[in-house]
């Protein structure tokens, strides 16, 4: 055997380069400035920090739960969330200026068996087992910042691993299996499992999962998330104002017609109650915490904590500090609901502006203390973990939850929506560039030059973020999704990012302050991402080329079409029928999940946040939301689908070069290599020869040099245009449980990474078991030859306000955008593309020779941070099949 | 006793903490110092009553588990049962 270094290029180079090659050593990163040391402090304390779980809100949820066997369902959920709550055990750590979190672990979180206790139940024995043996072991005999960072990869000493991610005491697994047991046919889980079968056609829908064509299903995983939050009601109104309009609205609904309305307020009253519980343990921990302390200045830091606490638990907030604190409990609180990914604080800067403003004004506020406050809100970002089984927060999170902070956008009136406080928030990010929350420029053109390269000062470092959204592309798309539900142009303005990249409406909320009206920008949809989730491409047209058969698992996925495939076209037209099979199934059966979410575990807390749901007394899944349109299908692959096309148009049906069967034989065969899944080699690098590789030598050639996405040219974007085209369109042909028509959706998160590992070779030339190209229209790795113009003309060859995103990484040199100059060049680089109606781009800002230099030394880049797909991560915190691919991503050394 | 169960022990994670005093950093199961002091946990409630396995129940009602914080617990009385 011998190794090849790079299928795409002969020479000995093992990187993928646009441009003339560096021939210095690793180039450093641009500098930036440090952060306060308050903020470093903390830190470097979640460094140190492992992803802990704990029992104790399941435990006293479901006990409470238990004692209301009778009661309205959603009345019961709010009894059971106060227990939960009112139970946490408050952890208040010295040094910070906010407090609360999920669990009282620093990277605290815990499973929530009312959605899904299936994962515990089928590792019982072996959670079991562990749980029974006794050690002792330090923290840093069983932590290695080279295998993961803070994830408790092992069970080890008192410490049982979950999902190679989580660690729990031992002596907590015992009542976490016992508790996960009474949920056995009753989360949202299990009954909607059993609903789901009622579907026609749910057998091929048990087959798609198996085959993994679909990654996950949405109802029970993450059924809330990709979506923005909404403070305007507890910073205006305070939590017993909130009860206040709760009371009222009890008073005017009980006996009337449309008793739901009755429950909901009755429900969010009893919550907030809970929410007050907990905040004051947090304040009373606050005072504990004081009286232990000598030093004078801490133990005043505690004090005002405490005093803060006690006040924000019914009152709206005095100062920005007050509003930051506030936003953020219920932030968290929201989080404590559901397992959640995707929450984003949206226009945070916009909504707080009025309080940091006055503050200003007055002289109770600094610029420096805004940034150290900034700071210290987004180490509390980034020590949110979501608890999830392997699958999901490996395969398709890789550890983030995707808080996403909007800046720039228009305001209520067209206007730049900029202000200071988002520079402070730009500031705050450069000093502490930790990967939450992450940020997204809502590029207009109305914005301010120096503002953009504020944003670009950011980018530059290697944050990954702010990435770059068109604001106008995603009015448009609002526009188009929303209007039949009364969506204007004002409020079309409103929107922000939810998660990664899911394009959210929103709505202005007029907040009274001081006299005066400010219109904040707040969500005020359900999650804008649950639906169909995520289709691989290249692995349904691997279905086609095989009859209909899983080649992998030799199982047999859709029925035959029994077609010889003799044109392009008859290829192109089994491809939709078999997507079109796929995403009606998964329609239905995903329909029924959500359906039973609301039923079984309705959102109160988030639904109490958005408007309108108080206003009309109706929870989220019960349409309480001002905008409902919010199911979607979700792909990934797709790239690899439009070169796979290109190359068998090209190569079987125009050149004549080898027959579709000799081409589906060199697919099984993977070209004469060993299968990535046994090399753990996850791109095309460092790939390994099997004895019979010259036997495929040719046909796999003539598969790489075949058109590929991303140089301009005419012959493959024309089939990515039809794709895409087409995909919109088929969407809308499908309702969500709202009734409401599907968009469409394109992001890969992590999925291309687990969805590669279970597809064979394809028929541009990808190795089995290999990572599909990230994003939705990003080129495959080393296939952009012709630099990021011939790119950007390729990606915007289509409308990209028919879909709810699409995305675009590159990976750029740090030499290209140094100084002033590089910096204009660069921003130039970015309106051309966002000005050709694109609708996103993000970068990774480095030298690919240090992301593999941290793959091999991972101890010595603990804090180096990279661009996945729509969110940043720790290096060392992701997987390898990433890892891989980000390496292998073409490094622009010129942008010109 | 080990640190794990002293009122003082701030767990950072499910392996280490800080202790609330002297803020130095501690792993939840070294033993502890002079300055232990009992932390409010359902084994150390006289509501409380063992079983195998790290079970028990609260109140003879409830399922439960000795090491489970009892500091928020209206029900909690320190001594052991």
């Amino acid at each position: 055997m011998t190794t090849q270094k790079h299928l795409l290029d002969n020479t000995a180079e093992i990187f993928n380069y646009y441009g003339s090659k560096s021939s210095a050593d690793i180039h450093p990163r641009i500098p930036k400035k440090s952060p306060s040391p308050r903020a470093e402090a903390e830190r470097q304390l979640y460094f140190e920090a492992s992803s802990s779980a704990s029992v104790e809100f399941p435990y006293w949820y479901t006990r409470r739960w238990d004692e209301l066997e009778g009661e309205v369902p959603i009345i019961r959920r709010a009894e059971a969330l106060k227990s939960g709550f009112a139970h946490l055990s408050p952890s208040v750590f010295p040094g910070e200026l906010l407090t609360i979190r999920k669990a009282s672990y620093l990277r605290g979180s815990y499973p929530m068996p009312w959605l899904s206790e299936s994962f515990f139940l089928a590792k019982e024995d072996e959670f079991f087992r562990q749980a029974q043996k006794a050690g002792k072991l330090s923290a840093d005999e069983v932590t290695t910042i080279g295998h993961g960072g803070g994830n408790v990869t092992e069970s080890a000493g008192n410490v049982i691993s979950i999902a190679g991610k989580f660690g729990l005491r031992k002596e907590e697994m015992p009542i976490l299996l016992k508790t996960a047991k009474k949920w056995f046919n009753k989360s949202v889980e299990d009954v909607g499992h059993k609903y789901e079968q009622l579907v026609p056609g749910y057998h091929t829908k048990e087959e798609i999962m198996r085959a993994v064509i679909c990654m996950f299903d949405s109802g029970y995983t993450l059924p809330q998330g990709r979506e923005v939050i909404n403070y305007y009601y507890p910073l205006q109104n305070g939590i017993e104002g909130i009860k206040k309009i709760c009371s009222d609205g009890i008073a005017d609904s009980a006996g009337s017609p449309d008793m739901d309305r009755l429950y909901f307020y009755k429900s969010v009253f009893i919550m907030l109650e809970g929410l007050q519980s907990w905040i004051l343990n947090y304040a009373k921990e606050a005072s504990f915490m004081a009286s232990l302390e000598s030093d004078e200045t801490q133990k005043s830091k505690y004090l005002d904590i405490s005093e803060r606490l006690t006040w924000l638990s019914q009152n709206p907030p005095r100062s920005f500090h007050d509003a930051l604190q506030l936003v953020w409990i219920f932030h968290v609180a929201v989080l404590n609901e559901d397992a959640i990914s995707g929450l984003s604080p949206g226009r945070l800067g916009q909504v707080l502006y009025p309080f940091w403003n006055r503050d200003i004004q007055n002289g109770t506020l600094t610029r420096e203390r805004t940034i150290e406050l900034l700071e210290c809100m987004r180490m509390k970002f980034t020590e949110l973990d979501c608890f999830a089984s392997m699958g999901v927060v490996g395969g398709v999170l890789s550890g983030n939850t995707f808080n996403n902070l909007c800046i720039g956008g228009l305001d209520k009136d067209g206007n730049s929506a900029a202000n200071e406080l988002e520079v402070l928030i730009l500031e705050s990010a450069i000093s502490c560039d930790s990967p939450q929350p992450t940020l997204s420029m809502l590029y207009d053109e109305k914005l301010p030059v120096d503002f953009l390269l504020k944003g670009v000062e950011c980018t530059k470092i290697g944050t990954g973020y702010p990435a770059w959204m068109n604001n106008r592309v995603a009015m448009e798309f609002l526009l188009k999704n929303y209007h039949e539900e009364g969506m204007g142009i004002e409020e079309a303005r409103a929107w922000s990012i939810g998660g990664c990249l899911e394009t959210s409406p929103g709505s202005w909320m007029p907040l009274e302050l001081n006299g005066q009206t400010h219109y904040i920008p707040g969500g005020s949809a359900p999650a804008t991402s649950v639906g169909v989730h995520f289709i691989s491409l290249p692995k349904v047209l691997e279905a086609v080329l095989f009859d209909g058969i899983d080649k992998r698992t030799g199982q047999r996925v859709y029925p035959p079409h029994g077609s010889k495939l003799e044109s392009y076209d008859e290829i192109w037209t089994h491809f939709k029928k078999y997507f079109s099979l796929t995403v009606e199934v998964l329609t239905l059966t995903n329909n029924i999940q959500h359906d039973i979410w609301g039923k079984v575990s309705p959102s109160i807390i988030n639904s109490m946040l958005k408007p309108d749901c108080l206003k009309v007394g109706k929870d989220i899944s019960r349409m309480g939301c001002r905008y409902n349109t919010t199911f979607n299908v979700e792909v990934c692959g797709g790239v690899n689908l439009v070169n796979s096309l290109a190359s068998i148009r090209k190569n079987v049906f125009d050149d004549k070069n080898f027959s579709l069967d000799e081409l589906k034989t060199a697919l099984l065969a993977n070209f004469g290599y060993v299968s990535a899944l046994e090399t753990k080699s996850y791109s095309l690098f460092d790939q390994v020869r099997t004895p019979n590789y010259m036997d495929w030598l040719k046909i796999h050639k003539q598969c790489l040099d075949a058109p590929k996405y991303g140089n301009d040219n005419p012959y493959v974007d024309g089939i990515f245009k039809e794709w895409q085209s087409w995909f919109s369109k088929m969407c809308e042909q499908f309702v969500s449980i709202f009734n409401k028509p599907l968009y469409s959706c394109q992001i890969s998160v992590s999925t291309h990474a687990p969805m590669g590992a279970v597809t064979l070779a394809t028929p541009d030339g990808r190795l089995c078991g290999t990572t599909f190209a990230d994003g939705s229209v990003s080129a495959y790795p080393g296939t952009d030859k012709h630099g990021p113009y011939a790119l950007f003309n390729s990606a915007t060859c289509y409308d990209h306000s028919s879909s709810q995103n699409s995305q675009l990484n590159m990976k750029i040199h740090p030499s290209v955008v140094e100084g002033r100059e590089g910096s204009v060049k660069f921003l130039e680089m970015i309106r051309a593309y966002l000005r050709k109606g694109a609708f996103h781009v993000q970068f990774n800002i480095v030298d690919s020779r240090m992301l593999k230099d941290a793959q091999l030394h991972p101890e010595n880049y603990r804090g180096l941070m990279v661009r996945v797909a729509g969110f940043t991560q720790y290096w060392v915190e992701l997987g390898k099949q990433i890892q891989d691919e980000v390496i292998a991503r073409t490094e622009y050394q010129q942008i010109g | 006793m080990t640190h794990y169960d002293c009122k003082y022990y701030l767990a950072v994670d499910v392996f280490k903490g800080i202790c609330k005093r002297d803020k130095n950093k501690i792993n939840a199961d070294d033993n502890s110092c002079e300055n232990f002091s009992q932390a409010s946990k359902c084994k150390n409630c006289s509501n409380f009553t063992p079983a195998e396995n790290n079970l028990g129940l609260c109140m003879n009602l409830y399922d439960a588990y000795p090491e489970m914080n009892a500091s928020t617990c209206i029900h909690y009385s320190r001594g052991i049962a």
